[in-house]
């Protein structure tokens, strides 16, 4: 997949530069299917991403083709807009959150594994099923403090631990310099393992609060 | 074109505001200068509709075709209606979808009745803008699902407004907040009306309002805190008058006056008249009132905790608390606030207009007035697909910032196959069943073997919230034009005809406000005619009594008939045979008064 901004603007025949926006005209380009996400906010394909750039580049972008500045246009335009703000929006999310990012990239390597967080990394084997024994010994018995007490001191190493598995991440994008084969496997297997605590993380605070799991626990 | 306006279409009031060069302005009634228009629309026999502070006080009196708070049932369908909703409200049985209000003599959805408020707010700002308004801004809980943003966007078609942009109740606030304190930084909106429950994290940055993260309750409110005060006070009510439709109404009024006494007082008392003669006095304390609803406005910690961890944001990163609604008047509240945020919530912004004055903002915007500011709002549920087995297929997270659109293959499972239904959802539960239907449609499919076709199924998710769906063969790369059916929401050919109904019923409603104005009219002058005629016999001149009586006679004809105009011009005629007696008597009048005073100072 290859950046696919038009690179004529349809309205007024200029040259879009691979702007979301025509910069001459300022009518919104149509984002084709499969745009690289990188390209839609005129970034190059790279693991490592600077935050503040990317929330300025983010900005700018939804001020060129957001619907609200688009309300009066016509309805072809606003329907430009409507597609390419979802573009923005989308590329926004995947490549600000470092995980998400990841399994972006191996989308995109046709590297991404089939059920992705399903398997049990051998590693995580036995503290994952350790952990699941003390969750249905709670579950069971909801009143016994001090086990409650335990997965709580459970939870909250859980957390810190993935918090160092995302830094060591973030640090690794900045030292990978190519995408073969050994950088994919590396990535895959990280973003496997956090997701996998990740997963057990949301089965501890759901057991802990009784509160509906989240929505990110996929990642 | 004419202006855009805002709208906050609340539980228990309803505001109109423009954005004007120097910030927003709220738009009052032209009549009274009121500025809050209570949300509560009253059937009347004849087919009359009063909106507004009218309606609230019939309430008491025709509870049952007095609708208050119909915004809690909007999108909904009668399965969805609560065991306290039934003993308050009558409603039409039986049907599918939307559901409707029995009230006296006809049948509404809840569509219509926010209709009338907004046809009321849309006659407020004509009068002051001094022009036709097509176009508006309403403002929604954040937490409404697509079909009660659908429910809300028909209400304003059905009055005759083109619905621009729906816009989420905390960041409106959020937007005011903004433009009068020009902050940057995190901010918490904490928003608790009469009836809806909403708070979002925002990062307010270079004039763009990003939406982290929401989360609420749409069925938490002011009133629920009033139900409880109301609960007390009934117990002490006669068994055979409590459950009387006119008892509990006046109950929650008085309750609702008592919890506002409440916020500065630390004692009051609910006093309530029985029907029957007599009357039920209960006093109650500040510190009794917290306990008894202390339940409630803690249930409102779990969707803080909730929207802070979505958000990815902790507490030390919160530059302010913003409260808005007028529940956050009541002091547990605040304290609440506190508890959940660790800091006094900002209270120097009027909660009741706030949200009305960021509708107004969001309304210039899209005028084009603000190319500074932009708003980034998310969706609140996440939103899927029934897959096999009865799961619930999430295909897009909730507060994932719209427009958001994903994209989902489908194929056939057996030879032949035309179509492939779906059916949309929206909610946190891992079972399809225990989410909302939002609506389920059909794809056409080209008669193939199984599982060779491929269609692929757009789901797009607005500026507004409200979901569209567009299906495109990917082997003929046809698009296919897709059937929604709308599970609580009414359809195109419903909303048709109850626009057709409306403007039938707009002109008879002008008309018999004209006739009954015309014959109060009438009565006013034949009543202060007869009582001068009867003091004043002297004063009359040659010919004055035949001519007066003549006029008089024409009046009572024309008051009898259905006919404004012939009234009107009859009670005009009347005056200019009256008016010069009536200055000759006012002179003697005047002169006696005169006489009088003179007497009076010696």
């Amino acid at each position: 997949m290859q950046p696919s901004v038009a690179r004529e603007c349809w309205k007024c025949r200029g040259e879009t530069r691979g702007s979301l926006a025509c910069p001459c005209c300022g009518a919104v380009q149509s984002v084709t299917a499969g745009t690289d996400l990188f390209a839609v906010l005129g970034l190059p394909r790279s693991l490592a991403i600077d935050p503040t750039d990317l929330e300025e580049r983010y900005h700018a972008a939804s001020r060129s083709v957001h619907p609200d500045r688009h309300q009066t246009a016509t309805e072809r335009e606003r329907e430009l807009s409507l597609a390419a703000s979802a573009a923005v929006n989308r590329a926004y999310r995947t490549l600000r959150e470092p995980v998400a990012r990841g399994w972006y990239w191996l989308e995109l390597h046709d590297a991404r594994p089939e059920k992705r967080g399903q398997q049990v990394p051998a590693a995580l084997a036995a503290e994952v099923f350790a952990a699941q024994e003390k969750l249905e010994e709670l579950r069971a018995e909801p009143g016994r403090d001090g086990l409650r007490a335990e997965v709580a001191v459970l939870r909250d190493d859980l957390a810190a631990r993935l918090n160092g598995l995302r830094e060591e991440l973030v640090a690794a994008y900045g030292r990978w310099r190519n995408d073969g084969a050994t950088v994919l496997g590396e990535l895959a297997r990280r973003l496997a393992e956090i997701a996998y605590l990740n997963t057990l993380l949301g089965d501890i605070e759901e057991t802990i609060e009784g509160e509906p799991r989240g929505t990110d626990r996929r990642h | 074109m004419g202006r855009i306006v805002g709208i906050d279409l609340g539980t228990t009031n309803s505001l109109v505001a423009v954005l004007e060069t120097d910030g927003p302005r709220v738009l009052p009634d032209p009549e009274t200068g009121e500025r809050l228009l209570p949300s509560a629309v009253s059937f009347g026999p004849d087919g009359e509709v009063i909106v507004g502070r009218r309606a609230r006080v019939l309430a008491a009196a025709r509870p049952l075709d007095t609708i208050l708070s119909v915004k809690r049932f909007m999108g909904l369908g009668l399965e969805h209606v609560s065991a306290e909703d039934h003993r308050r409200y009558r409603f039409a049985p039986g049907k599918q979808g939307a559901l409707r209000f029995a009230v006296e003599g006809r049948e509404v959805t809840a569509p219509e009745v926010s209709a009338c408020v907004l046809r009321e707010l849309r006659r407020w700002a004509e009068a002051a803008l001094g022009e036709t308004v097509t176009q508006a801004v309403i403002t929604v809980p954040a937490y409404f699902n697509d079909s009660q943003r659908q429910a809300t966007k028909d209400a304003g078609r059905l009055a005759g407004l083109e619905v621009l942009r729906l816009v989420s109740e905390p960041t409106a606030a959020s937007l005011a907040y903004g433009l009068d304190q020009g902050a940057e930084g995190v901010v918490a909106v904490y928003d608790l009306g009469g009836g809806t429950f909403d708070v979002s994290i925002l990062r307010l940055r270079g004039g763009i309002f990003e939406v982290l993260a929401t989360s609420g309750d749409t069925r938490l409110g002011g009133d629920d805190l009033d139900e409880r005060l109301a609960a007390l006070v009934l117990a002490e009510v006669p068994e055979q008058l409590r459950d009387r439709a006119e008892v509990r109404a006046a109950a929650l009024d008085a309750s609702e006056r008592a919890k506002r006494a409440l916020t500065e007082a630390e004692r009051t008392e609910i006093a309530l008249d029985l029907p029957a003669g007599g009357k039920v006095r209960r006093a109650i304390v500040r510190k009794d009132f917290e306990a008894l609803v202390a339940d409630l406005v803690g249930r409102t910690a779990g969707p803080c905790r909730q929207a802070l961890r979505d958000a990815g944001i902790g507490l030390e990163e919160i530059r302010e608390v913003v409260a808005v609604g007028g529940s956050t008047r009541v002091p547990l509240v605040r304290r609440q606030m506190e508890t959940i945020f660790g800091r006094p919530p900002l209270v120097d912004i009027d909660p009741d207009e706030v949200v009305a004055r960021g509708a107004g903002i969001q309304a210039g915007i899209l005028a084009g007035g603000r190319r500074d500011m932009l708003l980034l709002d998310v969706v609140p549920l996440s939103l899927g697909i029934e897959t096999m087995g009865g799961v619930f297929t999430r295909l897009i997270d909730r507060n994932t910032t719209i427009p958001a659109s994903v994209k989902e293959t489908f194929t056939t499972a057996v030879d032949n196959q035309t179509s492939v239904d779906v059916h949309v959802l929206q909610g946190e539960r891992e079972l399809a069943g225990d989410n909302r239907s939002l609506a389920r449609f059909k794809i056409p499919i080209a008669a193939l073997p199984a599982a060779v076709p491929r269609v692929e199924v757009t789901f797009l998710i607005d500026a507004n919230g409200i979901l569209s769906v567009t299906a495109a063969d990917l082997r003929t790369g046809r698009e296919r034009s897709v059937e929604v059916k709308p599970s609580y929401g009414l359809t195109e050919a419903e909303i048709e005809r109850m626009l057709e109904e409306s403007i039938d019923l707009a002109e008879d409603d002008v008309r018999q406000r004209q006739l009954r104005e015309a014959r109060v009219e009438a009565d006013m002058i034949l009543q202060a005619t007869r009582t001068s005629l009867a003091g004043h016999t002297p004063a009359l001149g040659p010919g004055e009594r035949q001519r007066i009586a003549a006029a008089v006679a024409a009046l009572e004809t024309a008051q009898a008939s259905d006919d404004y105009v012939a009234i009107r011009d009859a009670v005009e005629a009347l005056g200019r045979e009256t008016e010069p007696f009536a200055r000759r008597i006012m002179d003697r009048s005047l002169t006696e008064a005169l006489a009088q005073r003179r007497l009076e100072d010696l």
